[in-house]
C-alpha cells in the first residue's frame, strides 16, 4: 500500500513514516502543511493520505479541508485524519464533507501499528473509519431516557461497531455471530431509533453517529 | 468708582426721584399747554406719566435684579429723558430747566433704541448696532439739541415769556433752521436704522434667544417707528410741530413705551419662573434621587428633551450621572456649556444651541442647582470609579482567560505532539529489539505509561480551556461538552453566532460547572445586546462566588433560585455589545 504522511511536527511525521515503512507500508511522500500535501498527492497518487487535523496556518482544522479537497480531486485516494480532538464533531464534519474512503483516528493511537494498518486497509477497501474511543464515549455518555434505552446489550455492541464504520461482515466476525443475526440486529436498531435504512455505508455511519450524539430531535429548549 | 452699596443707594433714590421728576415735568408742561402734548389734556398727562413711570419702574426693577447689567441704567436714562422733553416749555420759568429741555428734548428716543439693542445682556453685540446707537445719540443730542440751542435766542424769536437760553452764543435764525432740518432728516434715518438693526439681530439669533428678545424689540421698534413718523411729518416744516397728527403720534410713542415696560417686566417674570423651577429641582433632589433625575429635571425646566449633563472626573474625562463615559464632541445644533462654580467646572451641559446664551439663565442654573449638581457630580464620580474597577476586573479575567487559551494551545501543539513523537520512537525501537528479551516488556510498559500521559494531557488541556470554544463558539463547545459531561446535559436552542471571548467563556464555565454537579438542561438567546443563558439543574454549581465574580466583571448578572422540585433555576445575563 502507498501512503503520503502530512504532519507539521517533524518528529511525528518522520516517526510515523518509519513505523509504517517497518510495517511494510510504502510511504511515497511526506508533507509539513496542507498545500504541500495536496501537491504530493497530485504527484504520487497514493492509496491513502494520512493527515494531521491541525496544520499551519491556523492550527485548527486544516486537515478536514485538505481531506475534502483531496477526496474531490482524487476520488480513488482515501484520507485518514489524525486528531487530538475526542469530540465527535470533527468526525461528523469529515464524513459530511468528504464522503467515503475517509477515517478519523485519535493521534495517540498511531503508535499502535496494528490499529493504524487496519484503518488504512479498511479505508483503501472503501470503508469509513471512526475511532472506537470516540464511539464508545458517545455510546456510554450519560443521557436522559430515550429510544437508545430500548436497545439490547447485543444491539448496543452492534450500533457501536456500525458507528466505527464496520461492515455487517466485519461485525459478524468481531462478535462471532452469523451475518444474518447481525442483519436482524441492524434492522431492529434502525426500527427502534426511527432511522431510515440506507444501502450506503457511509450514510449509515453518519445516521448512527447522529443518533448517538442525540442530534435527532434534540431541539428542546430549557425546561 | 462706586461700590455696590452706592449703586444700591442710587437705585433706591431713583424711585422717589423719578416720581418727583414726573410730577415736576407735568407741571412744566402745563406752563404753556399750547406747546405741549402732555400739558394740554388729562389724557396727555396720563400718557406722559404712565409711559415715563412704567418705563422707569421696570428699568429699576431690572437694575435691582441684575446690578452689573447696563440695560437697567440705560432704560432708566431713557425714562428720565422722556420727561425732559417737556422741559423746553416756554412756561418753564427757569432758564436752567429751559436750556436743559432745549438740548435734551429728543434724547429719549436713541436711549430707547440703545436699550432695545442691549436687551437682555446690557451690551450691544455687533459693531453695526453700536454705530447706530452712537449716530442716533449724536443726531438727537448734538444736531437736534445742542447746535440749534447755541444759535437760538427765544426773546429775539418772539417768545417773550420764554426763560433765557443759557447756552446762547449768537442768534442766527437761518442756521437754526438749517440745522433743525438736517437733524430731522437725520432723525428719520437713525430711527429707521435702529429698527433695521434690531430686526436683523432678531433674524440672526437662535430660537431660544428670539423668544426672550422679541417682545422688547417689537415694543422698542414701535416706539422708534412712531418717532420716525413724527420726523417724517415734520420734514417740510423744519421743526417738530404740535398739530393733531403729531399729538396722535406722540400718544403712540407713549403707548409703545408702556408696551416696552411691560415686555421688560414680562422678561423678569419669566426669569423668575425659571429660577423658581430650578429651585424646585433642588427641593426635589433634596431626597435621594435616582441617577439622572437632575438631568431630567433640567431638561424639563430648560425645555430641551435631549439635554445632556456630564461631569468632569479628571484627565479630561466626562461621565454621565450613572458613571458611564460620555463623549462631549457636540454635533449639529448642539453646544456644550460648562457650569462653572468658584472657577471650577462642576458640570457640562450639552444642549440645543442658543438655549443658554443668556448669561443670566446660566447663572441661575449654576447658582440654584449648585448643591444638587455637586451632589450628583460626586455620585457620578463614585460610579465612574466603580465602572473603572469593573473594567479592571474584566481585564484581569480576560487576561487570565487568554493565558489559559495560550496554555491549552501550547499543551496541544507542543507537549502532546512531542509525546506522540516519543511514543512513535518507542515503537520503532521496540521493532528493533530482540522480542525474546526483557527489554520488550519494559518498552511496552513505558509505552503504556506514555499513552496514559497523552490521555491525561489531553484532558488537562481541555480542562484548562476547551479548544472548541475559541475555535467555533459557545454552541459547538456546549455540544462537545455533552459528550464529555459525567451527567446528562441537554443543550437546547443556542445562538450560533460568536460573542466576545470573555462572554463565551463565562457562559461556558457556568454550564460546565453546573453540569459537574448534576443533570442540566440549558438554552440561551441573544436579546437586546444581552446574552441570556437559562438553565434548569439538579443542583446549584459549586464555586458560585467565583462565577458571580466573573459575571460581575462583565457587568452581567447571575441569578440562582430554588425550585419546588428541589432543583434550581439559573438565569445569567451578560451584555455582549
Amino acid at each position: 500500500m502507498r501512503v503520503v504522511v502530512a504532519d507539521d511536527s517533524m518528529l511525528v511525521r518522520e516517526g510515523l513514516a518509519r513505523l509504517l515503512a517497518d510495517a511494510g507500508v510504502d510511504v511515497v511522500g511526506t508533507a509539513g502543511d496542507a498545500s504541500e500535501l495536496v501537491r504530493r498527492v497530485e504527484l504520487t497518487r497514493p492509496d491513502v493520505a494520512i493527515v494531521d487535523i491541525k496544520m499551519p496556518p491556523t492550527h485548527t482544522d486544516e486537515g478536514i479541508a485538505a481531506a475534502q479537497e483531496i477526496r474531490e480531486a482524487h476520488p480513488k485516494v482515501g484520507v485518514l485524519v489524525l486528531s487530538q480532538y475526542l469530540e465527535s464533531r470533527y468526525a461528523m464534519r469529515l464524513l459530511t464533507e468528504a464522503p467515503e474512503r475517509v477515517g478519523y483516528l485519535l493521534k495517540d493511537r498511531v503508535s499502535d501499528i496494528a490499529v493504524l494498518a487496519d484503518a488504512l486497509r479498511r479505508i483503501d477497501e472503501g470503508e469509513c473509519v471512526i475511532d472506537p474511543t470516540i464511539v464508545s464515549r458517545l455510546v456510554n455518555r450519560p443521557r436522559e431516557p430515550g429510544p437508545l434505552d430500548e436497545l439490547t446489550a447485543r444491539e448496543r455492541d452492534v450500533i457501536g461497531l456500525m458507528a466505527e464504520g464496520r461492515s455487517n461482515q466485519a461485525i459478524s466476525q468481531t462478535l462471532f455471530v452469523s451475518p444474518k443475526t447481525v442483519e436482524a440486529n441492524v434492522r431492529q436498531i434502525f426500527r427502534k431509533l426511527g432511522l431510515e435504512q440506507s444501502p450506503d455505508d457511509h450514510r449509515r455511519v453518519l445516521a448512527v453517529l447522529a443518533a448517538l450524539r442525540g442530534d435527532a430531535g434534540s431541539g428542546a429548549g430549557p425546561a | 468708582m462706586w461700590d455696590d452699596a452706592d449703586m444700591r443707594a442710587l437705585r433706591l433714590a431713583l424711585w422717589p426721584a423719578g416720581f418727583v421728576l414726573g410730577v415736576f415735568s407735568l407741571a412744566l408742561s402745563r406752563g404753556d399747554p399750547a406747546f405741549s402734548f402732555a400739558g394740554g389734556s388729562l389724557g396727555g398727562a396720563i400718557a406722559l406719566l404712565g409711559a415715563g413711570w412704567a418705563l422707569l419702574a421696570c428699568a429699576l426693577l431690572f437694575w435691582g435684579r441684575r446690578p452689573v447689567n447696563a440695560f437697567g441704567p440705560i432704560l432708566a436714562s431713557a425714562a428720565c429723558a422722556w420727561f425732559l422733553a417737556e422741559w423746553d416749555n416756554p412756561g418753564a420759568g427757569s432758564a436752567a430747566v429751559f436750556t436743559i429741555g432745549l438740548v435734551l428734548f429728543a434724547a429719549s428716543t436713541p436711549l430707547v433704541g440703545w436699550a432695545m439693542l442691549a436687551y437682555p445682556t446690557g451690551s450691544v453685540a455687533r459693531w453695526s448696532g453700536r454705530a447706530a446707537v452712537a449716530i442716533a445719540l449724536g443726531g438727537a443730542v448734538i444736531v437736534l439739541g445742542l447746535v440749534p440751542t447755541l444759535v437760538y435766542d427765544p426773546a429775539a424769536q418772539g417768545c417773550a415769556q420764554c426763560p433765557a437760553n443759557l447756552l446762547l452764543i449768537a442768534d442766527d435764525p437761518g442756521l437754526y433752521d438749517d440745522v433743525n432740518r438736517l437733524g430731522i432728516r437725520l432723525g428719520l434715518v437713525w430711527a429707521l436704522v435702529l429698527i433695521a438693526v434690531a430686526g436683523w439681530g432678531l433674524a440672526r439669533s437662535s430660537p431660544a434667544r428670539r423668544r426672550v428678545v422679541v417682545p422688547v424689540v417689537l415694543a422698542g421698534s414701535a416706539h422708534l417707528a412712531f418717532v420716525a413718523a413724527t420726523f417724517a411729518a415734520s420734514l417740510d416744516r423744519g421743526f417738530v410741530g404740535s398739530g393733531a397728527l403729531e399729538r396722535r403720534l406722540w400718544l403712540g410713542q407713549a403707548a409703545a413705551l408702556v408696551a416696552l415696560a411691560l415686555a421688560v417686566g414680562w422678561g423678569l417674570v419669566q426669569a423668575r419662573r425659571t429660577r423658581a423651577a430650578v429651585a424646585r429641582i433642588v427641593v426635589e433632589l433634596a431626597e435621594p434621587a435616582a441617577a439622572g433625575s437632575l438631568r431630567d429635571a433640567l431638561a424639563r425646566t430648560l425645555d430641551d428633551p435631549r439635554l445632556e449633563l456630564a461631569y468632569p472626573v479628571g484627565e479630561g474625562r466626562y461621565v454621565d450621572a450613572s458613571g458611564h463615559q460620555v463623549n462631549l464632541a457636540v454635533s449639529g445644533g448642539r453646544s456644550a456649556t460648562p457650569l462653572v462654580r468658584d472657577g471650577r467646572p462642576v458640570a457640562v451641559l450639552v444642549h440645543r444651541a442658543g438655549l443658554l446664551d443668556t448669561p443670566a439663565l446660566l447663572e441661575e442654573v449654576t447658582s440654584t442647582a449648585h448643591l444638587a449638581l455637586e451632589n450628583e457630580r460626586l455620585q457620578a464620580e463614585a460610579r465612574a470609579q466603580l465602572e473603572d474597577l469593573r473594567a479592571s476586573r474584566a481585564r484581569i479575567v480576560e487576561a487570565a482567560d487568554e493565558e489559559r487559551r495560550r496554555l491549552e494551545r501550547d499543551l496541544h501543539d507542543g507537549a502532546q505532539q512531542r509525546l506522540v513523537g516519543l511514543s512513535l520512537a518507542l515503537r520503532l525501537l521496540r521493532g528493533r529489539v530482540d522480542p525474546r528479551t526483557e527489554l520488550v516488556a519494559r518498552l511496552d510498559e513505558a509505552d503504556t505509561e506514555l499513552q496514559r500521559a497523552v490521555t491525561e494531557l489531553r484532558e488537562l488541556a481541555h480542562g484548562i480551556h476547551p479548544a472548541a470554544l475559541s475555535d467555533e463558539g459557545l454552541a459547538v463547545a456546549l455540544e462537545a461538552l455533552v459528550e464529555r459531561a459525567s451527567t446528562p446535559l441537554r443543550v437546547g436552542d443556542m445562538p450560533r453566532e460568536r460573542f466576545p471571548p470573555s462572554v463565551e467563556t463565562a457562559a461556558y464555565i457556568l454550564v460546565a460547572e453546573t453540569a459537574k454537579a448534576g443533570a442540566v438542561s440549558v438554552g440561551a438567546c441573544r436579546h437586546d445586546g444581552v446574552l441570556v443563558v437559562e438553565a434548569v439543574a439538579e443542583t446549584a454549581p459549586e464555586g458560585l462566588v467565583e462565577l458571580d465574580d466573573r459575571f460581575g466583571a462583565l457587568d452581567g448578572t447571575l441569578l440562582v433560585e430554588g425550585r419546588p422540585d428541589g432543583g434550581v433555576r439559573i438565569r445569567a445575563e451578560i451584555p455582549c455589545g
